[in-house]
């Protein structure tokens, strides 16, 4: 057996015993992750647009991840709608940004692991670089949604009559609490998978000024960066938009927090009905 | 009426110094030239002066186009002279890139009989990096207040720590680097911790959750690689390795996990914490058992966070890999079987950090705290 399978299957079993039935769905969704990044990259080489290739894996990861983790239907449908909406925004940052940084394709560091390889492919790795900056935040912007959604319902439940100020005051006190959690999370994750070029450059006495300026240093601190500004815009986001759900629910006198039921939602299909016969 | 106006009047002033603050960046960084001792030049004319089809072992297509570069070079002793290169890029631009008017550029300058020679050495990339670290500031100032300057000095303390443990690590020639990083992960989680929750029992029941999780992760590693014999684990795709890889490696998936790790176990003893303020006839048992439905609904997005950061930096030499006629398979192997690996061990970090944090919360939660 290979360490990655026996390591795999420890997991399982882990999440199976921590999570029943909640780990098994969340295991089944980090490996239906990992199919679609990697099929995205096979998609890439068969030259399909690289940029239209990741916006379609960043929907469907978003989707995966949200829906295979949530308890309930609102706040997994605020949570999916608030990370497309950051998602959006987020594309129309990295694209210009990565055009101005230029920190497509190696740098010298790799020149080692590049000998013997064929570097004119005829793919545009600047796009690579996008879709990498863009497919390198899915998990936290999925992460950081569904803490702020879950919580809003959490307290809809707890204070149905809350208002709207008062849960966009909620939420974004929400927001304050996880931020400096979600930062370590995504500084040590960033940084500690590269602590071999970190070394490196130690070791091989780079400048202050060579390392400001290294390609590998500076894509890999804008990546941190696009992470850190999705989450903090995912906090405004999945609050606004939660706002929108209550006032739509309350409109409509269904309840405020959780899933509706099937008589909800057949009165709903009625009202329609009748609006549209007026 | 009159306090709602000067906060309004407050904010306002803010973001007007934040905006000038990032003016006041950027310009200082497009004119930090002679801050540097490698020559900078500043692009004023890019004239093509070439296009060759290629077609490698592959049948890849791409082009090679050469390029003429004029312009000035903006510090040290030859400043404001101007010269010109000449520069070639592909279509793919995995190791160069294009150069327009107004680029600035590092230069490799060499005399010969008296006259000045340059090569393009590689562009100058502070300002993107400047204007992108000026705008996370500026988010976060205006939309967390408070809490989000508490989270930046968290990241900038860990960031300097993280630098000292380097320094270390190199003056011991990478003997220790596990023992280093690992005490330094004490550390790391130590001020975090301080500073996201202050000090008192939560943060220390959160510190030794955290520890026990990482460490757990780690020796459960070390037993499975033994068991395994480490049998599809290729060290030999690591990249940047100057030193020994297993500890090395070791070393990163402990470092890439702490900060995840970390965040569980916050928001479990937190959210037991607020719990057990507003009923505080819970029992033990029923606080572990919260605990464990709260770690329960975030270990999994928690443990794609940290997929995706390992597994998404892959993709350009994945996908070079494969465009060099490479089987899938190999193209895995080589490069993202470690990045899953150090996902796979980080995710039994923070599924292990459920129990320990819930146990520890059930066991030493006081209610006046």
């Amino acid at each position: 057996m290979t360490t990655t399978m026996a390591l795999g299957i420890v997991l399982f079993v882990l999440m199976m015993l921590v999570g029943g039935r909640a780990g098994v769905r969340a295991f089944i969704g980090l490996l239906l992750n990992f199919g679609v990044l990697f099929f995205a990259i096979v998609l890439v080489a068969f030259h399909f647009p690289p940029l239209t290739v990741t916006l379609v894996t960043a929907v469907i990861v978003l989707a995966l991840t949200i829906f295979l983790s949530a308890d309930d239907d609102l706040s997994s449908t605020v949570a999916f709608l608030a990370s497309l909406a950051v998602l959006a925004i987020l594309v129309l940052l990295i694209i210009p940004v990565e055009q101005w940084a230029q920190v497509q394709g190696f740098g010298p560091e790799d020149s080692e692991d590049l000998e013997g390889m064929s570097l004119l492919i005829g793919i545009p790795f600047i796009k690579v670089a996008m879709a990498t900056a863009i497919l390198s935040t899915l998990g936290a912007i999925a992460e950081a949604a569904m803490a702020i959604s879950s919580g809003l319902n959490e307290i809809l439940e707890q204070h149905p009559k809350v208002s709207e100020q008062g849960l966009m005051r909620e939420g974004m006190a929400i927001g304050r609490q996880i931020m400096g959690t979600t930062f370590n999370t995504l500084f040590f994750g960033f940084f500690g998978g590269f602590l071999a070029l970190f070394v490196w450059f130690s070791s091989v006495h780079y400048t202050f000024g060579e390392i400001l300026n290294d390609k590998i240093f500076v894509a890999q601190v804008l990546m941190v960066l696009f992470a850190m500004v999705s989450v903090i815009l995912v906090v405004p986001a999945t609050t606004w938009i939660m706002a929108r759900f209550v006032r739509y629910r309350r409109r409509h006198d269904l309840p405020v927090s959780g899933d509706l039921t099937q008589a909800d939602h057949e009165r709903l299909q009625q009202e329609a009905l009748a609006n549209r016969k007026k | 009426m009159k306090k709602r106006n000067a906060v309004h009047r407050l904010v306002w002033w803010q973001s007007l110094g934040l905006l000038l603050l990032g003016l006041l960046v950027i310009w200082g960084t497009a004119h930090d030239a002679r801050l540097y001792r490698e020559p900078v030049m500043k692009v004023q004319t890019a004239t093509t002066i070439g296009v060759r089809h290629e077609k490698d072992d592959f049948d890849n297509r791409d082009q090679q186009v050469t390029q003429r570069l004029t312009g000035v070079i903006l510090n040290g002793a030859d400043r404001g002279q101007t010269v010109t290169v000449s520069n070639t890029y592909s279509m793919s631009q995995a190791l160069d890139r294009d150069y327009r008017p107004g680029s600035q550029l590092f230069l490799t300058l060499h005399r010969q009989d008296g006259k000045l020679h340059a090569t393009v050495k590689d562009s100058k990339r502070d300002v993107s990096l400047a204007f992108l670290v000026w705008l996370t500031f500026v988010l976060l100032i205006l939309l967390m207040r408070f809490s989000g300057l508490m989270a930046f000095l968290s990241v900038v303390i860990n960031a300097l720590l993280f630098i000292a443990a380097i320094r270390l690590n190199g003056s011991t020639q990478g003997a220790g680097v596990l023992w280093i990083f690992g005490s330094l992960a004490v550390i790391f989680a130590g001020v975090a911790l301080w500073i996201v929750i202050g000090l008192n029992r939560q943060m220390l029941m959160t510190w030794v959750a955290t520890l026990g999780g990482t460490v757990l992760s780690v020796v459960v590693a070390l037993v499975v690689f033994k068991l395994t014999k480490e049998r599809g684990m290729y060290y030999e795709s690591m990249q940047y390795v100057t030193q020994l890889p297993r500890p090395l490696f070791l070393a990163e998936t402990m470092v890439g996990s702490l900060g995840a790790v970390m965040d569980e176990s916050t928001d479990i003893i937190s959210s037991l914490y607020g719990l057990k303020r507003e009923r505080p006839d819970l029992s033990a048992r029923q606080i572990f058992l919260s605990g464990r439905n709260i770690g329960k609904s975030i270990m999994g997005p928690l443990i794609n966070v940290l997929f995706f950061i390992f597994v998404a930096d892959t993709f350009a030499m994945a996908l070079l890999y494969l465009k060099n006629g490479n089987s899938w398979q190999y193209t895995y192997q080589m490069n993202m079987s470690l990045g899953v690996i150090q996902s796979l061990i980080s995710g039994i970090g923070i599924v292990l950090a459920v129990p320990i944090a819930s146990w520890l919360a059930s066991r030493f939660i006081k209610e006046r705290d």
